[in-house]
């Protein structure tokens, strides 16, 4: 072996021990935490209110509340994102314009979250007048994702090769055809990947909820979007940092990273399945 | 069939067509020469031009073929074995109009016997069937009768052998008759020529065919 | 031999990507049902110059036109010419097959929807003789709902022949057609050109010179953005006037 193959051979030998090493790192995270959280896992958990103080009963008004935000906050970022990523890369062509566009969404996905959350309680709950609800929350979590699902839409339309613009259009279809006809249907799975991506950062995000929806204690369910709701990152925050009894809160703190953890997980798999299905439907649609 | 193929069956035809001419042309000048009949000869004369217009023409469209289609294998051999064997036909139709100029301007009944004793009748006959076998050869891309075609060509040296031979004698008892005497030697070494090119035909058939060369291998037994 | 009646006519024409001078004073006049190829070096102009002819390069930023580009005598480049007519009338087929992520069925029926068909039967009929034009029928008459993914190369680009001769156009732009197959795939395609001039006016850019020998009536040669040459196929090939003509199709270049 000569001092080129050594080389390699010791430096493909670091990166792959690092990429192991994270590996171990996330499955110690998940095992630590199903460890101690499986344990208050039950029917009562899931379906239940929260009682004495949070720290016996369930959380069934946090999960509702982050599904709802999930929600909210894709029924407004999804088709805004969308639709911007197709203006930027199919209409806009390259002027200054475009290039100012992309430097501002590239800007404000580098904006603290905690700063969305400000920001929309001065847009969303004060000025327009939503008050801490869903509607708020929903989109301010919209707005920090829109920078993702627009990159994502652009990169997806992006990897499309050019000869099927061309190909569509030397037929007489106007852009618009082509894209909703060619392009859209085979960016699809790319773009339902940027979404769920996105959606996973929703279900996580804390700071943005602070100051717009989340409720440090409601044993109800929420009855319209202008309500405010529980929700599962913001609880976690509470109950391990500001509860009643934190010692006694413990077991639901882990519990309740648990139910977070597996509700991403989970969005994960359907985002892949979903990635799937269209990628085989697109070739015969 | 595409339509590289139909332009070379185009080819081949214009050559086959171009074979029945030259064919036709050698059986009037058979006529010509035989029954001393002068307006066959003088159709002949005039049918040569055409001949000479169609060797252009099939030149020409070799020269396209080529340069349009760059044939390879058994085309390319095709080609140019059609492209020979038209300079060739072209050389028969040729002997066939001297053969002719010469019946016109030269010969005289006196020499039917003559003619009879050079057995020039059974040359041309020899020839036409060369002709024609060679013709079918290429038709039905068969290969099988070049043996028998080359024996013909050797039947016709010999005849044109023994020709040479009743001339002499004649001209010891005609000397009058001498300079006619020689233009029948030079008519007889034309047919004895028209066998050679006949030959040639043969072997370029062989050569598309079955991509052997046998030019100047001496005896053709072996085929 | 009678004349002609002439389908695409360029009239002196310029053109430009920013500031580079890509055609330079083009002239040339195509019949109506003939093939004309266009060989020369990359780079030459001839892609850009078969683009003219369906206004692909109106895509591309920063070009400029002068001249003129007739199709049945009218400027294509008339303000009144919607390019969408226009791209119906002049089909194109390209380099890399390029069928889309669609049925077999749908793929030909394409340019027929884009274009506000929506008589199914009319499309159905006319998907059929489009297949059966391209020779492609009685390969895919029994997949037409399979992806035309699943196609051979050669046959994706016999389909993009068939969905460009759906709409019904009357002259055919072809940019390299064969240069992405197999030989077998490209005689087909070559044959599917003899046979197809019957019913279109065919261009065809190629970096195959047999190529354009064996499919065009007429070659025209480009070289650094100028027609060097346009004449007959048999002429080009057999006794070309300039010699840069004759040094590029023998091989003798540079």
């Amino acid at each position: 072996m000569n001092k080129k193959n050594i080389i390699q051979w010791f430096t493909f030998g670091i990166f792959r021990a690092l990429s192991y090493l994270v590996v171990l790192i996330l499955f110690f995270i998940l095992g630590f935490i199903i460890y101690n959280g499986i344990g208050v896992i039950s029917w009562e958990f899931l379906t239940g209110f929260p009682e004495d103080g949070m720290t016996k009963g369930g959380i069934l008004p946090a999960i509702v509340g982050t599904l709802c935000l999930m929600a909210g906050s894709m029924i407004f970022a999804f088709p805004v994102g969308v639709m911007s990523g197709i203006y930027i890369n199919e209409y806009a062509g390259n002027n200054w314009a475009v290039k100012f566009i992309r430097i501002m969404t590239n800007n404000l996905s580098g904006i603290p979250s905690i700063v969305f959350g400000l920001f929309g309680m001065s847009l969303f709950v004060n000025t327009l007048g939503f008050g801490d609800s869903i509607l708020a929350g929903s989109l301010t979590l919209g707005l920090l994702v829109l920078p993702l699902v627009i990159r994502t839409t652009e990169e997806a339309m992006k990897a499309i090769p050019d000869s099927f613009r061309t190909g569509s259009l030397a037929l007489g279809a106007t852009r618009l055809q082509t894209i909703w006809r060619v392009i859209l249907p085979m960016a699809f799975p790319n773009i339902i990947t940027g979404l769920i991506l996105s959606v996973g950062r929703v279900s996580g995000e804390t700071a943005p909820i602070l100051f717009t929806v989340a409720a440090y204690f409601l044993p109800k369910l929420p009855a319209s979007i202008f309500d405010q709701v529980m929700a599962l990152p913001y609880h976690l925050y509470v109950i391990s940092t500001s509860g009643t009894d934190i010692e006694a809160s413990r077991s639901m703190a882990y519990g309740t990273a648990l139910v977070l953890i597996s509700i991403v997980l989970l969005i994960n798999i359907l985002a892949n399945s979903l990635r799937k299905y269209f990628g085989n439907k697109v070739k015969t649609n | 069939m595409n339509h590289l193929e139909k332009e070379m069956l185009a080819l081949r035809n214009e050559v086959l067509d171009m074979w029945a001419l030259v064919y036709s042309q050698l059986e009037k000048t058979k006529g010509a020469l035989l029954k001393d009949n002068k307006d066959l000869a003088r159709e002949v004369i005039s049918r040569e031009r055409r001949v000479n217009a169609y060797e252009l023409k099939i030149d020409s469209d070799c020269e396209n073929y080529i340069a349009l289609y760059s044939p390879v294998a058994i085309d390319l051999r095709l080609v140019l074995s059609l492209l020979k064997i038209n300079g060739t036909l072209e050389r028969i139709g040729d002997f066939a109009e001297g053969i002719s100029r010469f019946v016109i301007d030269t010969y005289e009944k006196k020499y039917d016997s003559l003619i009879r004793e050079m057995r020039l009748e059974e040359m041309f006959d020899e020839l036409l069937e060369m002709l024609e076998g060679s013709r079918k050869a290429l038709e039905s891309e068969e290969t099988k009768m070049s043996g028998c075609l080359f024996a013909k060509d050797e039947y016709v040296d010999n005849l044109y052998d023994q020709s040479l031979q009743k001339i002499s004698e004649y001209i010891k008892m005609h000397s009058e008759d001498a300079l006619t005497c020689i233009f029948l030697a030079i008519l007889s070494r034309k047919l004895e020529r028209i066998g050679d090119h006949c030959n040639n035909i043969v072997e370029e058939i062989v050569f598309y065919i079955d991509a052997k060369v046998l030019k100047h291998a001496g005896k053709h037994k072996e085929v | 031999m009678d004349e002609k009646k002439i389908k695409l006519e360029a009239k002196n024409v310029n053109f430009y990507y920013d500031d580079f001078h890509a055609l330079k004073g083009i002239n040339m006049q195509i019949e109506q049902n003939s093939v004309v190829a266009f060989i020369g070096p990359s780079g030459c102009g001839k892609s850009t110059f078969l683009r003219l002819f369906n206004r692909m390069n109106d895509l591309i930023d920063g070009t400029h036109l002068t001249g003129e580009c007739l199709l049945d005598g009218r400027d294509i480049y008339d303000k009144r010419v919607h390019v969408d007519e226009l791209r119906k009338n002049v089909g194109m087929v390209f380099q890399k097959p390029n069928p889309f992520p669609k049925t077999i069925f749908e793929n030909v029926a394409y340019g027929l929807r884009v274009n506000g068909v929506k008589d199914e039967k009319y499309i159905k009929q006319r998907v059929e003789e489009s297949l059966q034009s391209a020779a492609l029928w009685e390969e895919v008459k029994d997949k037409l709902k399979k992806s035309a993914f699943e196609l051979s190369g050669g046959q994706q680009q016999r389909l993009c022949i068939a969905r460009a001769m759906a709409i019904s156009p009357s002259v055919l732009l072809m940019d390299e057609p064969a240069s992405a197959l197999d030989p077998i795939s490209t005689a087909k395609i070559e044959e599917l050109i003899h046979e197809l001039k019957k019913d279109y006016t065919i261009v065809i850019v190629t970096h195959n010179m047999q190529q354009a020998a064996r499919v065009s009536d007429k070659t025209g040669f480009f070289l650094l953005g100028e027609l060097i040459e346009y004449d007959q196929t048999k002429k080009i090939f057999l006794n070309p006037e300039k010699e840069s003509t004759q040094n590029y199709i023998t091989g003798r270049f540079g």
